[in-house]
């Protein structure tokens, strides 16, 4: 039979160019997909995950490990930095040979296809949802001497949870067999997430093998980015704590440090002027950091036209009024036409004011329902 | 096209007239994206905007969306109409494509712009004939709930269908609501707003001035609608209306003239001919009580009584049971409970309790009737029949039967065996002429009526 094609994507016609300015260099550098080799200040987690499972794999002993911590905490870099350890140990003859197979709930369509994807990894087989999980029931609980044991990584694991919770039963389930040569990384955002969601039948079966990753501390943030940029003059070291900081206040994510970084370069590209020293400073990730957290809502209540002002002015009077934070339309148009008279303009018609109030909800300051 | 033309056809309209054709200009000029019509029935929405299109000769559509319960039905026809391939005998009922999407719907129309080579030409569509509203209201259906059943993006789309599909497209949407209820949270593209306003009463006497006959002068026909007008005027102001009535009428109006007691110019004699006539017309045709064929048979068999009305044709034959069921569940309904003791216990109690409940602070014949339970309706039933009845399935079986009738009401679907709850849905008149057969009462045990 003809081989099917590899899908793959057009190549550029003009070759990428490299950096070659040190801040060039810089947002190569910070960009969130340019993980680094060794993973900074997840040392620990690292060795964690990793004596879990290369002693699982030695021992024969098949379970489970659940990590969970907020985005950008750097779960599923260090999973990933985990198995490509394991390889080069394999490769060194350490420890036996092992499958590695990913899936991940985010890019299934229905919590069932995890079957069929862990399936057509494990054989290459393709089958129906039902089908898959029945056949692969059967290769889990029956002997294999000669296969591999399989390192099995689900990502994003609570969109695996269906009314019945099969999907996430038989994940667990599988490892409890003596002879089924599988372990499970999950991986999600909470904590609690098995005492949450899970049926206790569920949870048991994940046992309690767990880890946790916290938020990165400022001294974190400051120590991923300057590994990053190590070697480079791009950056003052107080820019690079500054956007560490205000980073670590908000919600200790590696990816925001890294966005505000990179988007500080560019401010500083931009501003520059002759004969400055051309590095981010201060002042860069400021505007870069106000950039990315202040609210755009201020600014457009200020650019409202004189009516949409009036209008927001009528609703705040009236919640003040009433002591209530939900009111009818009948109501504020009398505020609004009371405010318009006092300030000496001619009111509008109702058809006028409800199609600033119209305009107003379209663009989020005001919900209404009928 | 000639609009010059038109000036004898299609009157009192010349500023909305002016406005549409300025705005679609030549087919080959850009026009507004959407046009937003509204006016109230019978103000010449339709007519007007079909015969300008109609006049440009550009590609066009006409749907009327109560025909178009689904979008795929609506964009179906929409591009069947454009492409001319309506589904027929003659065609083995093919259609354009298969449309099921707003999406599907903005590419298939594009390309069949680009096949048949339009891009330089208007093409009008004017969906949303909201003729469906109208008939809505007369059913009592709220139109604004009716709208957003619709699927949100529909609206939005044919707002905007000129910039998706980037050809010169002109929607048009004909309504009697006004924008203001079309709004949803994520706003719209603003269309071009075109008020179609009421006609005069002068208006009125000038368009269906067009009707006259050709054996009666236009001056005589004039008159008469003028007559016509002064009484219906108050009550009617809607065009297709008073012209029906202004044809059904006019035999009797003529009649003594063809008769030979008066001539056309004997204006006052021909009034007092038509002008009971017309005062009992107000009462019948108008509310189609009897039918306009009924009604033409009662001008030419001079007859003084009408046929009897659909109104006092409501009469019932029912069971012995179910009529004392039906008596039952309206004193239930309009009575209060905690009256029910003065009116059908043997021994009610101190007779000074009953003047103090006698003043109701509003007229329960107004607010409507209440809800009661079964067992209230039970209990009532009991204590007005006068024979012993067995609480046989045939009673609860009479009692779903008048609920399948109508004339009962089961509300709350919560507890069907346990606690149902009914409310009677009869007028007074209906169940005095229901207690009348059996010989009761009901007067006597209304608590708004009973002295």
């Amino acid at each position: 039979s003809a081989k099917a094609a590899t899908p793959q994507i057009r190549s550029r016609k003009t070759p990428r160019k490299t950096p070659s300015k040190p801040l060039e260099q810089a947002r190569a550098r910070l960009h969130v997909s340019a993980v680094p080799s060794s993973l900074p200040c997840r040392e620990d987690e690292f060795t964690d995950i990793f004596s879990f499972v290369k002693g699982h794999l030695i021992d024969k002993l098949w379970g489970c490990l659940y990590v969970s911590g907020v985005p950008g905490t750097g779960k599923t870099a260090t999973v990933h930095a985990m198995l490509e350890e394991l390889n080069t140990e394999v490769q060194e003859g350490e420890i036996p040979a092992f499958q590695t197979i990913e899936i991940n709930g985010m890019r299934l369509t229905e919590p069932h296809q995890a079957f069929v994807q862990i399936l057509k990894h494990l054989t290459g087989q393709k089958a129906t949802p039902q089908h898959a999980a029945s056949l692969l029931e059967q290769y889990f609980s029956s002997p294999r001497p000669k296969s591999k044991p399989v390192v099995l990584i689900v990502d994003e694991l609570d969109l695996l949870w269906t009314r019945k919770q099969d999907v996430l039963y038989s994940i667990f389930d599988w490892p409890t067999k003596p002879k089924s040569g599988l372990i499970v990384v999950a991986i999600a955002n909470t904590m609690d997430l098995p005492e949450r969601i899970m049926m206790n039948r569920v949870s048991s079966r994940l046992g309690l093998s767990r880890m946790t990753f916290q938020p990165y501390t400022f001294k974190q943030l400051q120590e991923i980015v300057e590994v990053r940029l190590q070697g480079l003059r791009a950056f003052d070291s107080e820019a690079i704590q500054l956007a560490a900081r205000k980073v670590a206040a908000l919600s200790g994510d590696a990816r925001r440090a890294l966005d505000i970084c990179r988007r500080a370069t560019e401010i500083a590209e931009r501003t520059k002027q002759k004969g400055s020293k051309g590095t981010v400073g201060l002042n860069h990730v400021e505007w870069a950091v106000e950039e990315m957290f202040c609210s755009p809502k201020i600014m457009a209540i200020r650019n409202a036209s004189e009516q949409e002002q009036i209008f927001l002015r009528a609703l705040i009077s009236e919640f003040r009024q009433s002591g209530l934070e939900e009111t009818t339309f009948e109501e504020v148009l009398k505020q609004h036409v009371s405010l318009c008279r006092l300030q000496g303009f001619t009111p509008p018609s109702v058809s006028e004011i409800w199609s600033v109030c119209v305009h107003l909800a379209s663009s989020n300051f005001a919900t209404w329902k009928l | 096209m000639d609009p010059e033309n038109w000036k004898n056809e299609i009157l009192c309209r010349d500023k909305q007239l002016s406005i549409l054709l300025s705005l679609m200009g030549k087919n080959s000029q850009a026009t507004p994206p959407a046009i937003f019509i509204y006016g109230h029935s019978s103000t010449g929405k339709t007519f007007l905007s079909r015969k300008i299109i109609e006049a440009k000769g550009a590609p066009q559509a006409f749907v009327n969306c109560i025909e178009c319960q689904s979008q795929r039905l609506l964009y179906e026809d929409i591009l069947g109409q454009l492409s001319g391939m309506l589904p027929c005998v003659q065609n083995d009922y093919a259609r354009y494509a298969r449309c099921e999407t707003a999406n599907d719907f903005v590419r298939l129309l594009k390309n069949l712009i680009a096949n048949e080579k339009w891009e330089k030409e208007t093409v009008y569509i004017k969906p949303l004939s909201q003729d469906q509203l109208k008939i809505n209201v007369k059913q009592g259906v709220d139109n604004a709930e009716r709208l957003r059943n619709m699927e949100g993006h529909i609206l939005p789309v044919f707002l905007r269908l000129s910039e998706l599909s980037d050809c010169n497209v002109c929607v048009i949407l004909l309504t009697q609501i006004i924008w203001e209820k079309f709004n949803a949270t994520s706003g719209y593209l603003d269309p071009v707003k075109i008020n179609f306003p009421d006609y005069s009463k002068n208006e009125l006497l000038q368009i269906m001035t067009l009707d006259a006959p050709k054996e009666y002068s236009k001056a005589f026909y004039s008159s008469y609608v003028n007559l016509l007008l002064s009484i219906f005027h108050m009550a009617c102001r809607d065009l297709s209306e008073l012209r029906h009535l202004a044809l059904m009428n006019f035999p009797k109006y003529i009649e003594p003239i063809e008769k030979g007691d008066a001539t056309e110019g004997d204006a006052h004699k021909l009034w007092r001919n038509i002008e009971p006539h017309l005062k009992k017309a107000l009462q019948t045709v108008f509310l189609r009580e009897v039918s306009s064929s009924q009604w033409e048979q009662y001008q030419l068999s001079d007859t003084s009584t009408l046929p009897p009305l659909l109104s006092a044709r409501a009469h019932v034959e029912l069971p012995f049971y179910s009529k004392f069921l039906l008596i039952a569940a309206y004193l239930a309904s309009y009575n209060p409970a905690k009256s029910d003791r003065r009116f059908f216990a043997k021994s009610h109690g101190k007779i000074r309790q009953t003047k103090r409940m006698k003043k109701a602070e509003t007229s329960s014949q107004l607010t409507g009737p209440k809800a009661f339970q079964l067992e209230r309706l039970m209990a009532i039933f009991y204590s007005i029949v006068d024979v012993r009845v067995a609480p046989t399935a045939h009673i609860f079986s009479q009692i779903s039967t008048l609920v399948t009738l109508q004339l009962l009401s089961q509300i709350g679907s919560g507890d069907q065996l346990d606690a149902p709850k009914y409310r009677c849905c009869v007028s007074l008149d209906f169940i005095r002429s229901v207690s009348r057969t059996v010989n009761f009462e009901v007067m006597k045990y209304l608590y708004e009526f009973a002295a």
